[in-house]
């Protein structure tokens, strides 16, 4: 059954857009990261406008954000201190990312800056993640299960205004979840994403969070982030489409529930192994499509 | 709609063939002259019809002209090893959409200097670069230009699709893609007899949109923080309205 988009003004299949959303709420369930950094250049695709895209996808990830969050809640799986501080960061972050947003729109270098920041950081994170769930399959495998240190000691610890989570079991500078949050709180706005595949790695391997409290904790603070520049998307940019995004949400919430169903039952290692694989095609995907060359160098821009 | 299309059809004919109207005379109707984009719009195909008063060889050409304004070119331009967009040439009174029908290759019906002079043919389109801009190798940006709404189908030829019918009758489907801009859109409707203009007519349709979508569509649009909010709230409450409902499961 189609339906008309009202902002992206083209109509779309809304059971393809249905699926999609479940799909990727049931990744977003089951590793706590992920629905925006797929579905933004899916929706591209499916030839909606890239601005509206990522605008839209901010609001939908609002909603499996709130759903997921209660989940965890309940198991008592989220570190609300260190949420607020994330995203005290990740408000400021995205305030600044939808500005900068607006800018690169005018100047007419939004797309190409979306694509190479995905590239950047798809591939960024996937090979970390990759080499590191590898490293602990093959470690469990071999029968070595060693436990180290709870966390490494760098020179961020040593940075000033020392707090305690106790939540987390951590005593370290507050300084660094809200530079944390700004930077992935621009990323967001920018790209159309939660942050999650960023966040998500960045409290496990610089904030060194216990990992059962990290698929909740980044929920959290995507609600906030997610709200946030959808409010800016839509008041600046007017580019927030509530039709498409009410159809991604409804979807995304029942996958969501799904995933965190069995976020128990797979192993996390083997969880992130192949979401890492996922991200690493994605990236690859996008770098191939900067670098060859387009099958038309024009294209044209019709204002409404 | 056959049924009233007939009907119409025999009282055009009636007109025409009754002699309370001059010589060289076209009628033509829309089978709508109001286009509602709504939710399940998907594009719209619209029949012209009418009657005009031929002769054998005569022709009749339809020119579907959208709103005009603003389209930018942009090109692409290898930088490090990535392609960018990198210059951009800014056409106004650029029509948004464009299609011109007719009952034969137009080549045929008028000779190129005709065409230029009557604007008729995407190369004839009286579209002209914004002031001030320096434009190396125009002609490329033009040709992008075509060629880039012909692929979107915003801009169409369709030659052999105005169907005529014993020199009195013609008719033609006009199709509106779903990505059409609204506004009001032209006919023209244009009747030659051996390369000469014998009469024509001009209708028009409007083209907006209607019920829920164009609602929400006016509401991001002034009210568009409030719209933000709402969007933000209809998702906090779908996401704790699906936890409730799932824990009973």
């Amino acid at each position: 059954m189609y339906i008309y988009l009202p902002i992206a003004e083209q109509p779309i299949h809304s059971l393809a857009i249905l699926g999609i959303g479940a799909f990727l709420g049931l990744i977003m369930g089951l590793v706590g990261v992920g629905g925006g950094f797929l579905l933004t250049p899916l929706m591209m695709f499916l030839g909606i406008p890239p601005p509206v895209a990522v605008a839209s996808v901010a609001n939908q990830l609002v909603a499996p954000s709130v759903s997921g969050v209660l989940s965890h809640w309940k198991r008592s799986n989220v570190d609300f201190k260190m949420g607020t501080v994330l995203l005290l960061g990740g408000i400021v972050g995205s305030s600044i990312g939808v500005i900068l947003f607006n800018f690169l729109g005018k100047i007419g270098q939004l797309d190409f800056v979306i694509k190479s920041s995905y590239v950047i950081f798809l591939t960024l994170i996937g090979t970390l993640m990759f080499s590191e769930s590898l490293r602990l399959i093959l470690r469990t495998r071999k029968g070595k299960v060693t436990r180290g240190k709870l966390h490494q000691h760098n020179w961020l610890h040593g940075l000033p205004f020392k707090i305690r989570f106790r939540k987390s079991k951590l005593y370290i500078s507050i300084l660094l979840p809200i530079l944390i949050g700004v930077i992935v709180g621009i990323l967001a706005a920018l790209m159309g994403i939660g942050g999650g595949f960023i966040i998500v790695p960045a409290m496990i391997y610089l904030l060194g969070m216990p990992t059962s409290l990290v698929v909740g904790t980044s929920l959290f603070q995507i609600i906030f982030v997610a709200a946030n520049t959808t409010i800016l998307q839509a008041s600046q940019n007017q580019t927030v489409d509530i039709v498409l995004a009410t159809i991604l949400l409804l979807g995304s919430v029942i996958g969501v529930q799904l995933g965190s169903r069995f976020t128990n039952i797979l192993r996390g290692e083997y969880l992130r192994l192949i979401l890492s694989s996922i991200i690493i095609l994605v990236s690859l995907k996008l770098l191939i499509d900067l670098v060859t060359v387009p099958s038309d160098l024009f294209s044209v821009i019709i204002s409404r | 709609m056959n049924f009233f299309f007939h009907i119409n059809l025999i009282f055009l004919a009636f007109i025409l063939t009754s002699n309370t109207f001059a010589q060289n005379q076209i009628v033509a109707d829309l089978s709508q002259e109001n286009v509602k984009i709504a939710t399940d719009f998907q594009g719209a195909k619209i029949l012209l019809f009418g009657a005009y008063d031929g002769k054998k060889g005569d022709d009749i050409i339809v020119i579907v002209t959208g709103p005009k304004g603003l389209v930018t070119v942009q090109k692409k331009e290898k930088i490090l090893g990535v392609w960018v967009n990198t210059k951009k040439v800014n056409y106004i009174n650029t029509p948004k959409y464009l299609s011109i029908s007719s009952n034969r290759k137009i080549d045929v019906i008028l000779n190129k200097k005709t065409q230029k002079l009557s604007e008729i043919g995407l190369n004839n389109l009286k579209i002209r670069i914004q002031p001030g801009i320096k434009v190396e190798n125009e002609g490329n940006w033009r040709q992008a230009l075509t060629r880039n709404m012909l692929k979107s189908n915003l801009w169409s030829i369709n030659e052999n699709s105005v169907t005529l019918n014993k020199d009195s009758l013609f008719r033609s489907y006009l199709e509106l893609p779903s990505n059409v801009i609204t506004g009001q859109f032209e006919v023209k409707i244009l009747h030659y007899r051996n390369s000469k203009l014998v009469s024509q007519q001009i209708n028009s349709i409007n083209v907006s949109k209607s019920g829920i979508s164009a609602e929400i569509y006016d509401i991001a649009q002034n009210y568009s923080t409030l719209y933000g909010i709402f969007a933000v709230l209809l998702a906090v409450l779908i996401g704790w309205g699906s936890n409730l409902i799932f824990r009973k499961v």
